[in-house]
């Protein structure tokens, strides 16, 4: 009687299960996006004005995730990497890879809008697994912003930069790479050696002029 | 020099230095008989004045029916997104991929299933929360990022619980403002009386946090074995989940919120209202109110009984408390001033809010709308850290349930004032039936704690958790009470806020009730002075080279 009960319900749930894999893959105005995540303005094959063809295939792996950001003093999330630097013109195929267990992003800004609208790469898993995505760069000599962008992730650790052909600079703020323009003010440790050593610097300081004068 | 004129000159110049002390001049000075004239707060011609109402989205205002959901008419100028509620009632697995991509809801934010008790609505409903940092701190400069205004120019930090999203946190890449689907407060959850829920909290967040239901019917442990009481001792950390399951046998306004670092995570914004309804046929209930106010979609057995129904949540700020997120980038500064150096009992209030605003920007969205005779329900809870008393004007109340329990017809007070413990929830019969009883009248009625510093935002009224109650004729087209344009034009300016203007700078008033100028300054004083002190100075300096020179002879 339970087992004849549960049929509809059965067969509902297979019911739903049909219409959510349906929704699998669904591409929505250069968005793919299932119940795992969703990747936008993916691109493996449209050519940035700057190249006649794509200069190589580079394979990128990138783990996200908070364990990355323990080699961080004061982070808490973090990529497992922070810099990467491409040839122009190349396809990157990126495998990107959530070790939480909460949502994690990749997006890439600065991109040319006509091929990646709003400038935008953006690649998202709602918790811990695996996706993977092509993008072609420009062929300009320039650093893209690389980051997840839910509240406070950036600003927490998860930052990096993608240089093309040795990029134009670094960015603010990416973890062990550049200093942060708002850096957080921390007490000095004003341990005995440094109190010694600006006595003894003080007390050189004082005595100098004495002893000039006195050998005049 | 002789020793005579030594004297001398030290005579003289304690003569001058007496008549320098004497003609001192002053930052403070009294009038004369002519006071200083009134000056011009010139804000209308800055960036400091707002408009009222944006009117963003009128389209989402008129009544709908959306995925087959009705939702009804929300005549205030920031309505809420009507695709959001027919995905909060449906389930975010029940929706077309078209209205999906109206909302901010990740695929697996809300999945509804199973009608296990064949009543035609489905009774396992699975939750997601994160947690969102709102005016938080940035390494990359000295601004605020995902910013969320209580008030014209108000930022103060906070934390909310929010239905798990999908794609971005800000308004786009070149704003710093947070998409409107993240706000405060945190969103009150609704769900049915007997539906198997299970809230997973993905802590997004950069500190451990935890929820804590409040009054919900909700076992010790988990099927897991696991905590299920959302106390301080099992924390969930940034990065991880915990799922939290729950079958309430009883219905009532009850409450979620954070239950690490109790006293700090609740005032930073970590609470919001948590509803059990009754279980009823064909009950589809709007799992997620965000930012609470008007219920669009409410439940089968409120419907019943009630034209209408508003989710009203107090809450309050400690501007030195907040301050803390925005004051540091690394989280071991953050817990090290939030639990260590912050002390709760030397602390007190500064910002009071309703759903997420204070006065005027109640006004958006925080407004009870009626209409003569009709019955609407209220559900009220304080989450201040001091008990609330919310008084409706023009209007008497009936108190119909406190923390989440009917009272029988006896027990049911009718009053205009309600006193709310820090914690407390009561369920009010809003009866606008004009009978000098429980209602005067129509009118654009004020309502607001009593309590008076909840009146007020950093000490500036009107603010804090002020709004009103409009009767529908008294709305213009967007929403905003009519009657009030002048008042309002002075009030949605940052500066007014910022105790930039003067209060009364109104009209005729304006010049009998502005701000003072400054006093022009005594010019014969400042030449005394100056004279004086300067001849006593220069006494001393010529003093000291004559002597200097006699010893050299």
């Amino acid at each position: 009687m339970n087992k004849l009960r549960l049929m509809p319900i059965i067969i509902g749930l297979a019911l739903v299960a049909g219409i959510k894999s349906s929704w699998a893959r669904m591409d929505h105005e250069g968005m793919v996006m299932d119940e795992k995540g969703m990747i936008m303005n993916a691109n493996s094959d449209k050519l940035p004005k700057d190249c006649p063809k794509i200069s190589g295939d580079v394979a990128i792996t990138i783990h996200a995730g908070r364990k990355h950001a323990l080699k961080f003093n004061g982070k808490m999330f973090a990529f497992d990497r922070q810099e990467w630097d491409v040839k122009p013109c190349s396809r990157i195929n990126i495998t990107f890879i959530n070790d939480d267990q909460i949502r994690h992003q990749l997006m890439i800004h600065g991109l040319p809008g006509y091929l990646y609208p709003q400038g935008m790469f953006h690649l998202e898993l709602y918790g811990a697994g695996e996706l993977k995505a092509s993008l072609i760069m420009p062929g300009q000599k320039k650093t893209y912003l690389v980051h997840c962008e839910l509240a406070q992730h950036m600003e927490k650790g998860m930052k990096a930069q993608l240089k093309v052909d040795g990029g134009d600079g670094d960015l603010p703020s990416i973890p062990g790479i550049s200093k942060p323009v708002r850096a957080d003010v921390y007490p000095v440790d004003w341990n005995n050696s440094a109190v010694a050593v600006m006595l003894i610097c003080l007390l050189i300081g004082t005595l100098l002029p004495v002893i000039v004068i006195r050998n005049r | 020099m002789t020793f005579r004129y030594f004297i001398l000159f030290i005579l003289l110049i304690s003569a001058l230095t007496a008549v320098a002390v004497r003609f001192l001049p002053k930052t403070l000075q009294r009038a004369d008989v002519i006071a200083p004239a009134t000056v011009y707060h010139q804000s209308e011609e800055t960036l400091s004045l707002e408009k009222p109402c944006s009117n963003e989205h009128p389209e989402w205002r008129k009544e709908q029916i959306i995925e087959d959901v009705k939702i009804a008419e929300s005549l205030s100028c920031e309505p809420d997104n009507p695709y959001d509620i027919a995905a909060m009632v449906k389930g975010v697995n029940n929706v077309s991929m078209n209205t999906l991509m109206q909302t901010n809801l990740a695929d697996d934010a809300l999945i509804k299933t199973d009608d296990l008790d064949h009543d035609g609505d489905p009774d396992i409903i699975r939750i997601k929360l994160e947690v969102v940092e709102l005016n938080g701190a940035s390494p990359d400069g000295n601004f605020l990022i995902n910013t969320y205004d209580i008030a014209p120019g108000i930022q103060p930090g906070l934390w909310v619980y929010a239905p798990k999203s999908r794609g971005m946190a800000l308004k786009n890449f070149n704003s710093v403002v947070a998409t409107p689907f993240l706000r405060a407060p945190s969103p009150t959850i609704r769900v049915e009386q007997g539906d198997k829920v299970y809230i997973t909290l993905e802590n997004t967040h950069y500190l451990p946090h935890t929820i804590h239901l409040h009054g919900v019917d909700h076992p010790w442990h988990n099927s897991q074995g696991e905590d299920n009481d959302g106390a301080e001792e099992h924390p969930v950390f940034p990065g991880t989940s915990h799922t939290y399951e729950i079958k309430p046998r009883h219905a009532g306004t009850m409450l979620y919120h954070c239950h690490v670092q109790t006293a700090q995570h609740v005032m930073m914004g970590l609470s919001g209202l948590f509803i059990v309804e009754e279980n009823r046929p064909d009950n589809w209930v709007q799992t997620f109110n965000i930012g609470a106010g008007k219920v669009r979609h409410p439940s089968v057995a409120v419907q019943k009984s009630y034209s209408q129904e508003y989710d009203l949540f107090y809450q309050s700020i400690d501007k030195r408390l907040s301050a803390i997120i925005q004051g540091a980038n690394d989280p071991r500064l953050i817990a090290k001033r939030m639990s260590r150096e912050y002390n709760i009992t030397e602390s007190f209030e500064n910002y009071f809010m309703l759903n997420g605003h204070s006065f005027p920007f109640t006004l958006r969205d925080g407004m009870i709308v009626a209409q003569e005779n009709e019955n609407i329900k209220l559900r009220m809870a304080n989450m201040h850290r001091a008990s609330a008393a919310i008084h409706i004007h023009g209007h008497k109340a009936t108190i119909t349930a406190y923390d989440g329990v009917e009272q029988t017809e006896g027990l049911q007070l009718t009053r205009d004032v309600f006193d709310l413990a820090p914690g407390q929830r009561i369920d009010l019969n809003l009866d606008t039936q004009n009978d000098g009883l429980h209602s005067y009248g129509p009118g654009a009625w004020m309502f607001h704690d009593h309590a008076v510093a909840g009146t007020t935002s950093d000490g500036m009224e009107p603010g804090g958790n002020v709004s009103i109650l409009a009767y529908k004729s008294l709305l213009d087209e967007q929403g905003m009470p009519k009657l009030h344009d002048e008042l309002l034009s002075q009030l949605f300016n940052k500066d007014y806020y910022a105790k930039k203007k003067a209060v009364f700078e109104q009209g005729d008033f304006a010049h009998l009730l502005g701000d003072p100028g400054l006093i022009e300054p005594d010019l014969t004083q400042i030449i005394i002075f100056g004279l004086t002190s300067g001849l006593a100075l220069g006494l001393i300096i010529a003093i000291t080279r004559l002597y200097k020179r006699k010893q050299h002879q």
